[in-house]
């Protein structure tokens, strides 16, 4: 081989060999995972990050650091596709994560089905939180729409509870007696006209009705209604389960290209995979998160109430739920004028 | 008691209870009212609460515009990315007061006309993009990424300046004189290939190692096409060290030196010759090898190296820098091939002073105050140097199978140059230079005659 051909490969190895290592090398020892989650899971994934950090480096010997992010739902899909590299999402709902993966790209369609129960590795539903007594008793959905009720949910454009918290209304209007799709839409008008705060998500509206006194009753996640019973105490709020909820399923999923830019796609999965493990089941459930795990469920059934619950299949899956009453021009923008 | 007293007792007794009642009544709408006026303060309050986060946490992801002095730059609100729009122009004058017989036209010209684009990605990789369409041309001057592995190491790849000459390494905007030194005649300009760079011992010693495809003396890649011409590649090492830059003593810290060298091997054509003709500060070439049909070639083995340095303290500056390429050359005459080693070798020494009394620097200036008519003048400079280019008599020796014609090229040219830079503001600036260069040889009964000159710079940059 010529002289100058040996020295341009000498030097291009040598260049290669300087760059190729360096991810390498940082990946061995530590690694940070971003979370970017909805609003009220706080609790939960500082409690089930400690769980499986530990699980890791017990099993792989690596370090694993996490960023969380929390904000309402839709908001921080949004923000995901605005570029906050997130190398997994943990949000309200599915269409949120559809949203990544068809405007931004960063999954494929099909996300859903890599994991159990369609990516969602635990449920919950909606109730009411009311003042300790129930001053104005508050029994069901009908008596949110009554004068002088002051109802504090957040706002279906940001927020994924706020999103269940309507369909559910929505579920509970087309039950009565000669519910109808114009009938529904009239129920959650006037229900909405009752509502003086929208916050952007769910952990704000608890504050605005706990910590604020706003409101006669708050349309909470069942974690977040338990959760502040367990804070504030029983005295001064009380939980009144309404005849018919909704099943909400929150999903799970990596973004792929995040990940794999990041060196960090097999930790990511096994940080998703985890939480369908005994372990971050019984984290889960602790946590007032209705876990999937049938043993697990058995455990801890008496903190969950049984109630009727519809599922968004009822509505034609989150596409067609989107489309129709939360996208622009949709049944929400109809009846809501801040 | 009479019925109609009865009566009277009956209606008092009842508009009495009515008083009574509406009080009550009064009392009860109040209370109720008031309470609804606290909630909507409480409302009102979290609506502004809500409406400042918000606001708040869209500021935080809002990408960052800025406009200054320096550029206009977006930004990325973590930082992270951002690209910064710069640009340079130049518009120059030269008048030949005497111009020793090389024929130079007195000419307005715009030596520089440079939008920069720049700017970072992912906090990692920085990136440049010069093209020039200054002299009639449009030349891409610099187009090339940088990796920042760490401070100690950077990865260049793409067109840029070579890592050599210490005024060629300092920004055209920089340049206290119009034109540069001698010196910088020898050295490579911008170059195509890898440079490996970084700061060691917090930041007191920079090194650099470049491995690209080579140019001649003074020139760039753009005069071969930017490509190469043949499979030889030029390694070009520097080393500069400003070894008392964080010491106490203010005397020390603006004391840089170092040394830089580098090699190649190349053969050229008749078509290519790949050798270098050098030009004085008004750009009259005074020195060429022989070319036409039994041209001067480069053939053979190029090295090149230079001890240089600066030294700032205050309001004074001083640049010196020294360049000895030796350069295998040959020709075929009909009298056969001649081979030589040529040794040109090129000094300079340029001193500038703030007279309005900013600091004196390699990169950059800050004038005290902007031109205001009637108020404030802004900064002026004096600014002379000496520089001198030999080329040894090897290259002259050999009558008519000589390497370069005596009778044409001067061996020698040695310049002295006083002048002026009125730094209007940051932006701003009007330069004045008058030189005169002395040759030796260059004509057919002996040494040229003088040239005298005044260069003037017209300068905006940002």
């Amino acid at each position: 081989m010529s002289d100058h051909r040996y020295t341009r490969r000498l030097v291009l190895t040598a260049a290669l060999a300087l760059v190729v290592p360096f991810p390498a090398v940082h990946a061995a020892t530590t690694v940070t995972l971003l979370n970017v989650s909805y609003d009220p899971t706080r609790e939960l994934y500082v409690d089930y990050n400690a769980a499986f950090a530990k699980y890791w480096k017990a099993k792989t010997g690596q370090d694993v650091k996490f960023n969380q992010s929390h904000g309402g739902s839709g908001k921080q899909a949004r923000t995901v596709i605005d570029g906050l590299a997130a190398d997994v999402v943990t949000l309200a709902l599915a269409a949120d994560i559809d949203a990544i993966a068809t405007l931004g790209k960063l999954l494929p369609l099909n996300w859903q089905s890599r994991l159990p129960h369609n990516s969602s590795p635990y449920t919950s539903t909606i109730v009411f939180l009311v003042r300790k007594g129930n001053p104005k008793g508050i029994r069901d959905w009908g008596d949110l729409v009554k004068p002088g009720i002051s109802v504090i949910t957040p706002n279906p454009k940001t927020s994924g509870g706020a999103r269940w918290n309507y369909l559910a209304a929505w579920a509970w209007a087309l039950r009565q007696p000669g519910g109808s799709d114009q009938s529904a839409e009239d129920f959650v008008r006037r229900l909405y006209k009752n509502v003086p705060v929208l916050d952007t998500g769910a952990r704000g509206s608890t504050t605005t009705f706990v910590q604020r006194g706003i409101g006669d009753v708050l349309l909470a996640w069942e974690n977040e209604a338990l959760l502040a019973i367990r804070e504030l105490g029983s005295d001064k709020v009380q939980i009144v389960v309404p005849s018919l909820s909704i099943l909400a399923e929150p999903p799970v999923a990596v973004v792929d290209k995040v990940a794999l830019r990041h060196g960090t796609r097999d930790v990511a999965q096994a940080y998703l995979e985890y939480l369908y493990s005994k372990e971050g089941q019984d984290i889960v459930a602790r946590n007032y998160y209705r876990p999937r795990d049938p043993e697990v469920a058995a455990k801890y059934a008496n903190r969950f109430p049984q109630l009727e619950l519809v599922t968004i299949a009822d509505f034609g899956g989150w596409a067609k739920a989107q489309r129709t009453h939360f996208a622009a021009g949709g049944v929400f923008e109809r009846i809501y004028a801040p | 008691m009479q019925p109609r007293l009865i009566c009277l007792a009956i209606a008092v007794l009842c508009a009495w209870c009515g008083v009574v009642h509406a009080d009550e009544q009064t009392e009860a709408q109040l209370l109720q009212r008031l309470e609804q006026q606290e909630e909507r303060i409480k409302v009102l309050e979290r609506k502004l609460e809500i409406q400042d986060e918000t606001a708040r946490t869209a500021a935080e992801g809002a990408p960052v515009v800025k406009a200054s002095t320096k550029g206009f730059s977006f930004q990325s609100a973590d930082g992270a990315n951002q690209v910064r729009l710069r640009g340079l122009i130049q518009a120059d004058g030269r008048f030949l007061v005497e111009d020793a017989g090389l024929g130079g036209v007195d000419t307005w010209q715009l030596t520089r006309v440079r939008p920069i684009i720049e700017g970072t990605l992912y906090n990692f990789v920085d990136f440049r993009f010069t093209p020039d369409f200054g002299q009639g041309r449009t030349v891409i001057q610099d187009a090339y990424l940088t990796a920042r592995f760490s401070p100690a190491l950077r990865l260049t790849a793409g067109k840029f300046k070579s890592p050599f000459g210490l005024e060629r390494l300092q920004s055209a905007y920089d340049i206290r004189f119009v034109a540069r030194a001698f010196p910088t005649s020898l050295a490579p300009n911008r170059d195509i290939g890898l440079n490996f760079e970084g700061d060691l011992f917090g930041g007191k010693l920079n090194y650099a190692l470049a491995y690209a495809n080579g140019v001649i003396d003074g020139g760039s890649s753009e005069a071969l096409g930017d490509v190469d011409v043949d499979d030889k590649k030029d390694w070009i090492a520097r080393l500069f060290t400003q070894p008392f830059a964080d010491a106490d003593s203010f005397a020390l810290r603006g004391l840089g030196f170092g040394i830089a060298g580098s090699y190649l091997k190349q053969t050229g054509t008749a078509a290519q010759p790949l050798l270098p003709a050098f030009r004085t500060s008004p750009q009259q070439t005074f020195f060429r090898y022989r070319s036409g049909a039994t041209p001067t070639i480069a053939d053979g083995e190029r090295l090149r190296y230079s001890p240089q340095f600066y030294y700032y303290v205050g309001s004074c500056g001083l640049l010196g820098e020294y360049v000895q390429v030796s350069q295998e050359v040959a020709r075929t005459t009909t009298a056969g091939t001649r081979r030589a080693t040529i040794n040109t070798n090129a000094w300079q020494l340029a001193a500038a002073w703030f007279v309005t009394g900013e600091e004196e620097t390699f990169r950059g200036y800050t004038p005290n105050s902007t031109f205001i008519p009637g108020q404030s003048w802004g900064a002026l400079e004096l600014v002379a140097r000496y520089h001198e280019l030999d080329i040894n008599d090897e290259a002259f020796a050999g009558g008519g199978a000589s390497f370069a014609d005596p009778t044409v090229s001067a061996s020698k040219a040695a310049s002295l140059e006083i002048g002026i830079n009125w730094y209007l503001n940051q932006n701003l600036k009007w330069e004045l230079d008058y030189g005169v260069t002395r040759f030796d040889g260059g004509t057919a009964t002996g040494d040229r005659d003088d040239e005298k000159f005044f260069l003037t710079r017209f300068q905006l940059g940002f």
